[in-house]
């Protein structure tokens, strides 16, 4: 259960280096890597001045912080979290060699009944990933969702 | 923003099948991205969980999608997207990806075309659906209206 209080607050700071070899690691996870997350020529054979963050890999950085102390921070309860959707918004590159920096904040929250019972909560978070030179690069937003207790 | 890759045809749906998910890929994804909830790697705690075995993070899904949505929109020009997950993945699961363009747009002077990706298991269902927006200077005519 979360108030809708919460709505606005700061719940933590990131400091993330976008590094070319975790976007390799990241690119061979998902399976088949466009040669241009792998090596520099490639990516600058393509017109990209480094090798390019894939489209989703601002998840790293969520993961650079303190997940649980969030999830406790919001009131949360860890076993009936699961994130329902994530959506970004892209407003400059990102590229091995940046700094990408941002504030995650709490955008929304809702409560309606659970499909099994209870009382489900939505709180939708938001960070804004800034680059080196204080430029908005990504937009980031969480759908995290707790679902309700049968009694 | 660049605009790489904008300036080619864009198909009007592509399909790409993907799998089977196994769990070293699911363990490789949980160091890339650095997800080590034990609920993706730990066989023992997934089923004290009451789950049959370990799952795949939604993450690696949309993951999965936005490749299929960089190589075949561009990716340098993508604008935006969402993705919501529907299902869990599980291992041995092949994955059908498919983007289907749904319109084009006009933003602040942009062109921009709109389409769906679904993530759909052997079984039909939908485990993931997005929405992807990117920057096109070239008209999809089959789109319009």
């Amino acid at each position: 259960m979360a108030d809708r209080d919460l709505i606005g607050i700061e719940i933590d700071h990131v400091e993330f280096p976008v590094e070319a070899g975790k976007i390799r690691e990241f690119a061979v996870a998902v399976g088949d890597p466009d040669p241009i997350y792998l090596s520099v020529e490639a990516a600058q054979a393509a017109g990209h001045p480094a090798i390019p963050a894939p489209p989703t890999f601002s998840v790293v950085a969520g993961h650079w912080r303190d997940q649980s102390a969030m999830v406790a921070r919001l009131g949360l309860e860890l076993g009936r979290i699961v994130v329902g959707e994530v959506q970004w918004e892209y407003h400059a590159p990102v590229y091995g060699g940046d700094r990408l920096s941002g504030t995650r904040i709490v955008r929304d929250v809702t409560e309606r009944a659970g499909r099994r019972g209870g009382t489900m909560t939505m709180i939708t978070v938001e960070t804004e990933l800034r680059n080196q030179r204080g430029e908005l690069a990504v937009r980031q937003r969480d759908l995290i969702i707790e679902t309700g207790v049968v009694s | 923003m660049s605009e790489l890759g904008t300036r080619r045809p864009i198909e009007r749906q592509v399909e790409r099948r993907v799998g089977p998910v196994t769990r070293t890929q699911i363990v490789r994804f949980a160091g890339a991205g650095g997800d080590f909830n034990p609920m993706h790697h730990d066989e023992e705690f997934a089923r004290s969980a009451g789950q049959t075995t370990v799952f795949a993070m939604g993450q690696l899904s949309a993951a999965m999608l936005a490749r299929l949505a960089a190589d075949w929109l561009g990716a340098g020009a993508l604008r935006s997207l969402s993705v919501r997950f529907t299902a869990k993945v599980w291992p041995g699961d092949v994955l059908v990806l498919r983007g289907t363009v749904a319109g084009q747009e006009l933003v602040g002077g942009e062109r921009r075309v709109a389409a769906t990706l679904e993530a759909i298991r052997q079984t039909d269902e939908i485990v993931a659906r997005g929405i992807v927006t990117a920057a096109s200077d070239i008209a999809v005519p089959e789109a319009i209206g």
